[in-house]
This record gives structure tokens, sequence and C-alpha cells, in this order.
């Protein structure tokens, strides 16, 4: 039994890793499932021991590659409070937002050595829960496109400013129109707490779509 | 007390938005998988006479299918509204009963397998509590047993051949359960096709039994020639010829076939629980032995890596994961530098091959280096030079480490020799200099 803290870098960046590669499994599902991009570009592959969609276009696997690049750092700092996987129609309004709200227990301790498969038990519900939310949003219009926002705590985004994590991939404040949806409406999905972090889904749904 | 039942699978659909699938309700409420299917059926006719919510439902449908003259029996998992399409296809339809009810369209089946994943890994020794399928030979090895089995595996390691003749004449007793549980396992499509009539099934399997001769020839074909395989998945066995055949081939290396067997315990009786899920045959038969594989690979590509230092050069590092036992697997990642793939996906020109090549270099003393390797060198019918010269390059410098370990060894420690030198010469040279 070992009680670790935040301090121990390393088992920061374990708990980033973990998150940031759950992230990357959701977003391509989320994609998948809304109908984002058209369901021939995605391939079966095998995640946590379950089959999930994962597209193949190198362009749009890197843009979401970059994204979760320039997270990690903040998730390891625990100064990323939600991520948000917006999906835009062709106005630039925002349809539906998929928030997952992370936060990290100060004090890590790693309580079992089943830690990891139970992390990866509760994960593996949360891409089963994606992969039915459809039945609980309504469709979106044709032509959307989705964004990746990120809210975190304090002034962690000065920081990240200054240093650029990778080049010719700035992040930028985001609009008050794709932050602020009209007339949300609540849904939520799936809630884990385990020993390394405490994550909830819930998806914000504009009333009126089309 | 009959209509409880009702109330708790609309709990689970409407409330909780899961899919509930017979497998899952089984283990769930603790009833056989017959009252399950039925229960579904019941809750299905009962919610689309209410016409309240809607809701979706998936089928298993088994039963003949000829297809280019060759009659073979399928069993699928289809959607509501491809049911009637899928039943006019087949020539003979021996069972069709609900799968599973969920509120949500899936579009593909993936999460069908998710489901049943955690409840059957909760419930791992007795997950067939409450099937149909009995075989009274299949059980599980005793640990005993599986001590001798390896130690017979790991004695004769270098020449495969003696290892297969000793083998061969140590467990001909096995292969004689082993075959047992195979017609076991023809019996899970017989059997599984039995939702409410004894009378149907007795019919259907003197039917099947005629096939089963069939594919028993087939399996033993394979069967003969991979004792050692058979051993490894003793009552755990291999479920379809392609399965087979394929892990066959991918256990040419006997250390992958040590780590296959260390690590495959827990795995294979995932998929082999996780077998029991008839899927179409087609489709998800080819993406679960990809999964098999993959997950197989992960292990191999460990121990191959350590294996092959000199043979394989970074067998993970490329984004290509091209391996010579898996042809197929190059049909998961490839990147494009290749046009043709993108063209052709599904045919693989793309071969490796092991070639006996001399390296010439210069070492660190200055010494010329001659060494004879074997590298892997992929071609394809075009021999395009791209990725064979992007292997070629990447190739000296893998196979010069493990060879000249020694000499890396010797010029690091120069190179630190040197910095330390260097540094030390800045800090005396700022005492020297005075």
């Amino acid at each position: 039994m070992t009680t670790l803290t935040r301090q121990d870098l390393n088992f920061g960046r374990v708990v980033a890793d973990i998150l940031c590669e759950f992230l990357e499994v959701a977003i391509h599902l989320i994609l998948y499932v809304r109908e984002v991009y058209p369901s021939g570009i995605f391939q079966k592959r095998k995640k946590y021991n379950v089959p999930v969609q994962m597209s193949c276009h190198p362009e749009l696997n890197q843009y979401i590659q970059d994204t979760l690049h320039c997270i990690k750092p903040l998730i390891e700092k625990n100064d990323a409070e939600k991520v948000v996987v917006v999906i835009i129609d062709k106005e630039h309004h925002p349809v539906e937002r998929f928030v997952f709200e992370i936060s990290q227990p100060p004090l890590l301790s790693i309580s079992s050595d089943t830690l990891l498969s139970h992390v990866e038990q509760l994960l593996r519900a949360f891409i089963l829960k994606i992969s039915v939310c459809d039945a609980v949003l309504n469709n979106n219009p044709p032509g959307c496109s989705f964004t990746v926002l990120v809210h975190t705590r304090d002034a962690a985004t000065r920081n990240m400013e200054k240093v650029q994590v990778i080049k010719d991939f700035p992040w930028i404040v985001a609009d008050e129109q794709e932050v602020y949806m009209q007339e949300p409406r609540l849904i939520p999905l799936k809630t884990m707490t385990s020993d390394i972090v405490k994550m909830q889904l819930y998806v914000e749904e504009r009333a009126q779509k089309a | 007390m009959d209509e409880l039942y009702l109330d708790n699978i609309d709990e689970f659909v409407n409330d909780h938005n899961k899919i509930v699938t017979y497998k899952w309700l089984s283990l769930t409420l603790g009833v056989h998988v017959n009252t399950a299917k039925q229960m579904l059926y019941h809750y299905l006719d009962h919610k689309r006479k209410e016409s309240s919510a809607q809701l979706h439902a998936t089928y298993l449908v088994s039963g003949k299918f000829v297809h280019n003259g060759q009659t073979s029996y399928k069993v699928s998992v289809v959607r509501e509204d491809q049911l009637e399409d899928f039943k006019s296809k087949m020539s003979l339809i021996v069972s069709i009963h609900v799968y599973s009810v969920q509120k949500a369209l899936l579009k593909d089946s993936g999460p069908l397998y998710s489901v049943d994943y955690d409840a059957v890994k909760d419930n791992l020794k007795n997950c067939s509590r409450y099937s149909a399928i009995r075989c009274a030979n299949a059980v599980p090895m005793s640990s005993l047993e599986l001590q001798q089995v390896r130690e017979k595996q790991w004695g004769p390691t270098p020449e495969p051949e003696n290892q297969k003749s000793a083998t061969n004449g140590d467990t001909s007793q096995m292969s004689k359960p082993s075959s047992k549980p195979q017609k076991g396992i023809m019996g899970m499509f017989t059997n599984k096709a039995t939702p409410k009539n004894q009378d149907s099934s007795k019919g259907v399997t003197s039917e099947q039994k005629e096939d089963t001769p069939v594919v028993d020839a087939a399996k033993s074909k394979p069967a003969g020639k991979s004792n050692p395989m058979i051993n490894f998945f003793g009552s755990q066995t291999a479920k379809k010829p392609d399965k087979k055949v394929k892990e066959e081939e991918a256990a040419q290396s006997s250390s992958a076939s040590e780590q296959r067997h260390q690590s495959s315990q827990p795995e294979a009786k995932h998929e082999a629980v996780a077998a029991e899920l008839p899927k179409d045959t087609k489709r998800d038969c080819r993406s679960k032995t990809k999964r098999i594989k993959d997950s197989d690979s992960e292990e191999e590509k460990v121990e191959k890596k350590k294996m092959r230092r000199i043979k394989k050069p970074e067998p993970d590092s490329s984004d290509e994961d091209v391996l010579p036992d898996s042809p197929q697997q190059m049909e998961t990642r490839e990147p494009s530098p290749s046009p043709k793939k993108e063209s052709h996906p599904e045919m693989k020109t793309r071969k490796r091959r092991q070639v006996l090549k001399s390296r010439t270099f210069v070492d660190d003393e200055g010494c010329i280096v001659t060494e004879k390797v074997y590298e892997s060198e992929s071609y394809s019918e075009t021999e395009d030079d791209v990725p064979a010269s992007k292997h070629t390059a990447k190739d000296p410098n893998p196979a010069k480490l493990p060879a000249s370990n020694r000499e890396d060894k010797k010029s690091q420690k120069k190179a630190s020799n040197t910095n330390k030198g260097s540094k030390q010469a800045s800090i005396m040279g700022f005492f020297q200099k005075k």
C-alpha cells in the first residue's frame, strides 16, 4: 500500500496518460456516434478489451492527438477542470456539448493491486454509455463540425500561452458564442469515482437543433 | 410474480438506458438463458402492443446458408430492420430468437460485446451456469496437468519436430477429450438453436450431424498438425477452424507459444466465454481472430523483440506493423506511403522475408567489421523502393546495436569520458589560466 502525493510527478503523468488515452477514444467515439463524420472513415479497433470505433483519417487523428498533447500538461498539474467536446452547426452555434468533468484527489493513494483494472472497467462503462447516448439525444442537423474546449482553473492558460506546447498549434480563448448555448438541456451520462481520478460525463443539448 | 420481470427489464431499458442482452439478463436475474430469451420476447411484444416507447431489438438467426453452391451453417446477429431480408436469404432457418433489446439504434455491434464483457468477467468461473450447452468432458485442467503439459513443451524447444512427435505420442489421449469438446462446440451451434421446442432440436441435431463430420474432418487435419496447440487449449478448445489455422501460423516460434500459453490462459478464457456469443461468422469471425491476434501479438511482440533482436529490428516502432506471421494484421494500420495499398486494402502484396546480409562497417577503433545478420526485408510484387529503403535504412542501426554491444558500450564510456573530460577541462581551465 503506497501513498503518493501530487508532487510525485511520475504518478501524475501516469494519470494524465490514462486520461488522455481515454479522451482520445471518447472523442473518436463521439464523432462516430453523433455522425459528425461519415462512418466510412471509422474502423473497429480494440481498447480496454472492447471494440471501439476509431477514425483512419490522418489529419483528423493528428488534430485530436495534438489537442490532447496540449491538454496533457494541464491534467498533470490538475489544472484542467473540464474538457468539453462541442459539436457546432453550420452557423457556428453549438448544438451539443459533451462535458467531461475531471477532478483528481490531492492525495493519491494506491490502495489495491487491482486499481488499474478497476479503472479500466469504469472507463469501459463510459465508452458503453457513449455508444448508446443517441437514444437520449435528438439528431443533429447535417454539416456539423466539432471543437474541443478546456476549462482550466486559475491562470493556467497564461502559462500555456507562454510556453507553446506544440508549434503551430496555438490555443486561443474561446468565443462567447462557442461556450454558451441557448436553452441547454442537461442529460447526465455517467459518473465514475476511483482512487486516482473522478470523472463525470454529461451532455448539454440545445432544445431546438435544426 | 410473472409480471415482475417485465418491470425489471423496463427499468433496465428505459431508465438506465442499458442494452439488455439475453445473456446479461440471465446472469443478472439468475435464470436459464432460454427463460431470458422468452422474457425479452414477451417484453418486446408487450411494449409493442402498448406502442409507448421506441425500442430496438436485435435477433440471433441461425440456419443453413447456400453461397456459390457451398452450404454452410451461419449464425448471425441481425438488426430488426434487416431481419426479414436476412431470413429470405437463408435456405433453412433453424432458429431465431431475441438477442438484445435497447432504446438506442445501434450502428455497430461493438457495444453488444461490451455489455456482456463485464457480466461474464464477474462470473468467470460459472458463466455457463445458466447456459444450454453442456459437455461432460469439458472440465478445466487441474494445475498438475497444466504443469505436465508445460514441462513437455519447454523440454525439447529447439526442435519443433521432435516436440511434435513427443507430444503426439504422449498426448494422444489428450486429443480424444479435446475432440469431444469440439463436437460440443459444434453442438453449441445446434443447442443454442433451441429456444422452446425440444423436438425441433432433435431434428436439428440429426441434421447437424451430417454437417459435423465435414467440419470435424477439416478440424482433424489441423488437429493432427497442431497437437501442441490443442494441449494449450485442452478444455478451452479452439473455437472455429479459421481461428485454429491462424493460431497455427502464428505459433511457429515456440517462445511465442510459451508466451501465449502463459498469458492467454486468462485471455483464452475470455475468448472461450466470448465465443459463446454467436456473432456474424463471416465478419466477426475474422475480426475476432484479429482481436485475438491483436492481444496476442502485443505480448508476442515483447517476447519476439527479445528473441529476435538481430532478426527483427523495431517491430513495433514503425507504424506499418508488419509481422511475418500475420499478414492480416497489416490491414489494421498502414500509413499512406504506398499508394497501392490504399487502392487495394484487402489484397496484400507486401511480404517480409529474412535475408542473410553481410554488413560492413567501421567501428570506433578504426577496424572494419563485417558481420552477417539476418535482416527482415519487406518486398512486394512491385518492389516499392520507398518502404524497402525505409526498412533497410532503419536496419543498420539496430542491427549494429546487439551485435556490437561491447563496442557501443565502450564508445559510450569513451563519450562520457570525453564529456567529463571536456567539463573538467573547462573547470580546470578556470584554475589553470591563472
